[in-house]
């Protein structure tokens, strides 16, 4: 063995970025692998509550409790990823005054602040909440850039000395004299950055412990070295509108219920969500009915979004857990607490801990407690400071009041790329060539997009989650070509085509939901434009005559041109 | 506000509201409107922005959909900071009229200059207090009509215009248009008011500052014609629509006007009066900003009844078969005539060619659907002078190259930009209807 005592661990959620930086903060030797990019799992796939705990304070006290102490944790080491928007449960005249009642004394009961307004000073914060709305309670709700996070997590722990891989898939787990010692692993365009038109390569990766926390993957893994972990993958469905209709969460005030929560979210909200059981965390059904639902029964607080544009859905799925012998049939009704399993306890297989269940407000202190406990395997003594150290980009906070100017660009577009980069911004954004805005939609400029392509290579996916570019009204169709336009001349066009189709893909993903009325012109739009002036309706440009001889275009049939003059 | 309240307009009821009709709400603070979701419409065609004037002459400026539902797009509640470039929109409106998505454009803009005016701007300022009189340029044509010979004199004397130009940001290449000896009102008081009375044919008549204090012509040219064919007219009191306001982030003060003209001509309208203006950007403001931007009582009202004096005519008269049986004294008179981008955005742009076609010895011919550049103030601000004339340029080529001498608009300021370009006299349409029908 080493010196330095080293880790594995498997998934870059948000539970795993968060790991990974605690311990490489502790010193430990700390390598993170994840199929996707970062973020490819569940946390990519919430809906970017920061929850105060006031969705827990009567069923779960526990966990509200926790909520409300790692929001104020994360408004200090994240501030670049948090938004402090408070939130709103909201009564209609149908739901239960006793359940409202006890909404505000649990809220109480776990230190949540709280104000009760009545129907007329809701609307005065919120004037597109529904006329009928009888009283609301205010509570410190949040709204958190999941992406943004789990990217500053990683970042912090590569500072440290951390080996973050992605788009490398774990193919088996090393299992030695009854003991876990680390993985196989598969890079899909060999080790480091993504490369698109790379050859893949696989790797041991050996390690002191491995830490188990792909969440809904969790049970595919454990497999490998023969432990069974019951993961209920259960999946819920998120609309996002095209602008926000509220600039606070507003929750509605009843027990458990599918389409119950908005979100302000960056340039948008988000509507959420449903909780069905699914049996493969990757292939399940996405269906229109859910769309319908969040829609018709969100309208009931915010008429407005009856008429609203939509610009797509994506459904994500939560890790549940729950021990053996449980029993729990509605997956609702499943703890949202986490689990730390060792499996030299519980299975008698040393070296493996897995994490599951949980929820991503919670992730540090989740990191936290299973950093403590494998430290305590490896006999180190170091202890947490992820809860005192910002996170990278929000070590100083007076940034975006700070009259550090517009960096030639216009204010809107200065402010938005201040509020993601934080305390980097200067760093990122003071270049020297010119600077034009690549996405007009977030507000995404060429400097911010280089500094992306930096961290992730030519993986398109993953300079969006950093960058937000493709992520507004027009889901690409003015920016995703001008995107991959900037991989050259680093990268070359065919590196810079494909990283081009595998983003086209992920943007139609989510927007084939959402295609009636102003966004069914948009796409529309979008693919005329790229159909007319990119030929991607009709398959490569193939002079070499080498390729898919149905759809190369056939420059022969073209003739000359009528002959000009009367 | 009572819980019942609605968030929009209380002069429109909800249910008469379309469902695919933008409806914003009061969410910033001090009654600005949230636009956001008026961005929901845009698509990112960029039509607006290849129609935009501004941006056709200017690389640095960012153009409509920046400044409008882009700039929305990325506002939060919170947020203060409007880019100081929505200062060089002219608020021509031409994006209105080329967004084939309904996208609230101008609206947009308004409202973002407001705010920038509100927040960004020193009122401390050279520039600040420029526009505002400006934007006020009733005030001071109130004051200078008092002594219109000595105003004049003074206005354009070569020395104190240079001085205004350093001291004041006004530009000294433009001369001032001269204020008439009497205004449309004192003569209108002096003929006795209106001498054609009737019960159902009745109109409002908004004169506007221009019209009043430095054209009172074209005022009497709209009296003498609606009372050609029977109207009984009533002057109301009335204050400046507005237009020069909203262009320059003056809400406040065009709100100011605008009560005092809504409770003015809504009484009208009840008893049977429509309201008609001689200047196009005055009914556009009566039309379109004001229910865009303000929620007076009777401003819905106001708006519905609101007509342009020709369009007016065109609707009730049989104004083709008068000018049939009419001609103009002259040998042939050919008019170059520029369309307005405020007529254009009411579906006005074609209405004074094709009415001439059949008028004997007048000849009419549209210059092209350019803009004249000058946008009421914007022309006339120093900084924003050479941006004016290279958006006239197109114009003004096209009147060189015109037949006639004379030219013709509906639009004051377009006027003053076309006889600043080409020399040429500038006449209303009104001015020619009625040399036709009542000289004539």
């Amino acid at each position: 063995m080493a010196d330095t005592p080293s880790v594995l661990v498997i998934g870059g959620g948000s539970t795993g970025c968060g790991i990974a930086r605690d311990l490489a903060m502790r010193g430990v030797d700390v390598t993170l692998v994840e199929q996707g990019n970062l973020t490819h799992g569940t946390t990519g796939r919430m809906h970017g509550l920061l929850h105060s705990g006031g969705r827990y304070a009567v069923a779960d006290q526990a966990s509200a409790r926790e909520c409300i102490q790692e929001t104020h944790v994360l408004e200090d080491i994240a501030s670049h990823c948090v938004e402090e928007t408070g939130g709103l449960f909201v009564k209609r005249p149908e739901d239960s005054e006793a359940y409202f009642e006890r909404k505000l004394r649990g809220c109480a009961e776990c230190d949540i602040p709280t104000e009760v307004l009545s129907g007329r000073e809701a609307r005065e914060r919120e004037p597109y909440l529904a006329e009928d709305v009888d009283r609301a309670i205010a509570v410190p709700d949040g709204a958190v850039d999941p992406f943004r996070l789990c990217v500053a997590n990683a970042a912090s722990a590569q500072n440290h000395g951390a080996r973050i891989e992605t788009h490398t898939e774990v193919t088996d787990l090393l299992v030695e004299a009854g003991e876990v010692v680390g993985a196989a692993v598969r890079h899909g365009s060999g080790p480091g950055k993504r490369t698109h038109e790379t050859a893949g390569t696989t790797e041991r990766i050996e390690a002191d412990h491995v830490i188990n926390a792909t969440g809904a993957w969790a049970g595919r893994i454990g497999k490998m070295a023969g432990v069974d972990v019951a993961v209920r993958p259960s999946k819920g469905v998120m609309t996002v509108m095209n602008v926000r209709q509220v600039d606070t969460v507003i929750n509605r005030c009843k027990p458990k219920g599918n389409a119950d929560i908005v979100v302000p979210h960056e340039t948008t909200c988000i509507l959420g969500t449903t909780d069905e059981e699914v049996a493969d965390p990757e292939d399940y059904p996405e269906e229109q009915w859910e769309v319908d639902l969040m829609i018709e029964e969100l309208s009931k607080l915010l008429p407005v979004l009856q008429e609203a544009r939509t610009i797509r859905s994506y459904w994500g799925v939560r890790p549940l857990y729950e021990p053996p012998d449980s029993g729990t049939a509605d997956s609702e009704d499943i703890t949202r607490d986490f689990f730390l399993l060792d499996h030299a306890d519980r299975d008698g297989l040393p070296g493996l801990t897995t994490i599951v269940g949980g929820k991503f407000t919670t992730y540090r202190m989740m990191a936290e407690d299973i950093s403590d406990h494998v430290c305590d395997r490896l006999g180190v003594s170091a202890t947490c400071r992820t809860a005192e150290v910002p996170l990278p980009g929000s070590r100083d906070e007076r940034v975006l009041d700070d009259a550090m100017g517009e960096f030639g660009l216009t204010s809107p577009v200065a402010r938005r790329s201040k509020q993601r980069l934080g305390d980097r911004a200067s760093d990122v954004l003071d270049t020297e060539g010119p600077n034009p805005v690549i996405c007009s939609c977030e507000g995404v400029t060429r400097a911010e997009l280089q500094d992306a392509i930096e961290g992730s290579g030519t993986d398109l996916n993953a300079v969006r989650i950093r960058t937000r570019a493709s992520m507004g009204n027009c889901q690409g169709g003015f920016c995703a070509h001008a995107m991959a336009g900037e991989l050259h001349p680093e990268y070359d066009a065919e590196q810079a085509t494909a990283a081009l189709d595998e983003l086209y893909q992920e943007r139609w993903k989510g927007q084939r939901h959402a295609l009636w009325g102003e966004q069914l012109s948009q796409a529309m739009l979008s693919y005329a434009l790229h159909a007319t002036t990119m030929n991607r309706d009709g398959g490569a440009l193939d002079p070499t005559g080498t390729g898919d001889a149905d759809h190369a275009v056939d420059f022969a049939a073209f003739d000359g041109g009528a002959s000009d003059g009367d | 506000m009572s819980d019942a309240d609605s968030p929009h307009d209380p002069g429109v009821p909800n249910d008469e509201i379309p469902d695919d009709e933008f409806e914003p709400v009061d969410v910033f603070p001090e009654s600005e409107l949230d636009l956001r979701s008026g961005a929901d419409d845009c698509y990112k065609c960029s039509t607006c922005d290849t129609n935009c004037p501004v941006a056709e002459v200017d690389d640095e400026f960012p153009g409509p959909k920046f400044q409008g539902p882009e700039q929305w797009r990325l506002k939060r509640k919170d947020d203060a900071d409007i880019d100081p470039s929505i200062m060089d929109c002219s608020n021509c409106m031409r994006c209105d009229d080329a967004c084939p998505s309904d996208v609230p454009l101008s609206q947009m803009h308004n409202e973002a200059r407001a705010e920038y005016v509100e927040e960004g701007m020193s009122k401390l300022s050279v520039e600040y207090w420029r526009n505002r009189i400006l934007a006020n340029y009733r005030k001071g044509a109130w004051l200078g009509s008092k002594f219109p010979r000595l105003t004049n004199t003074l206005a354009n004397n070569g020395p104190l215009r240079k001085l205004g130009e350093k001291l004041f940001g006004l530009t000294a290449e433009r001369e001032f248009p001269a204020f008439a000896t009497q205004t449309f009102r004192e003569w209108w008081a002096e003929r006795g008011g209106a001498q054609v009375q009737s019960e159902d044919k009745r109109v409002a008549y908004f004169h506007g500052c221009y019209a009043n204090y430095n054209t009172p012509e074209v005022a009497k040219a709209m009296v003498r014609t609606f009372e050609h064919f029977g109207y009984e007219i009533v002057v109301p009191e009335q204050g400046c629509s507005g237009t020069p306001m909203f262009a320059n982030g003056m809400l406040d003060d065009a709100r100011r006007d605008a009560e005092t003209n809504i409770s003015s001509f809504s009484e009208l309208i009840d008893e049977g009066y429509d309201v008609i203006c001689s200047c196009t950007s005055c009914s556009m403001a009566l039309r379109q900003e004001y229910p865009e931007l303000f929620t007076i009582e009777g401003t819905a009202d106001v708006a519905a009844h609101t007509y342009e004096a020709l369009e007016y005519l065109r609707i009730h008269e049989d104004l083709r078969g008068a000018l049939g049986d009419a001609e103009i004294d002259g040998d042939g008179e050919d008019l170059a005539y520029h369309a307005p981008c405020h007529a254009r955005n009411q579906g006005l742009d074609r209405q004074a060619v094709e009415l001439f076609r059949d008028l004997d010895g007048v000849g009419v011919e549209d210059v092209g659907d350019s803009c004249s550049g000058i946008s009421g103030t914007y022309g006339w601000k120093a900084e924003k002078y050479e941006k004016s004339m290279a958006i006239g340029e197109e114009m003004f080529e096209e009147m060189e190259e015109a037949e006639g001498q004379t030219g013709m608009t509906e639009c004051p300021t377009c006027a003053m930009q076309m006889e600043h370009g080409s020399g040429y006299e500038i006449r209303h349409p009104l001015e020619v209807l009625e040399a036709a029908l009542v000289e004539g």
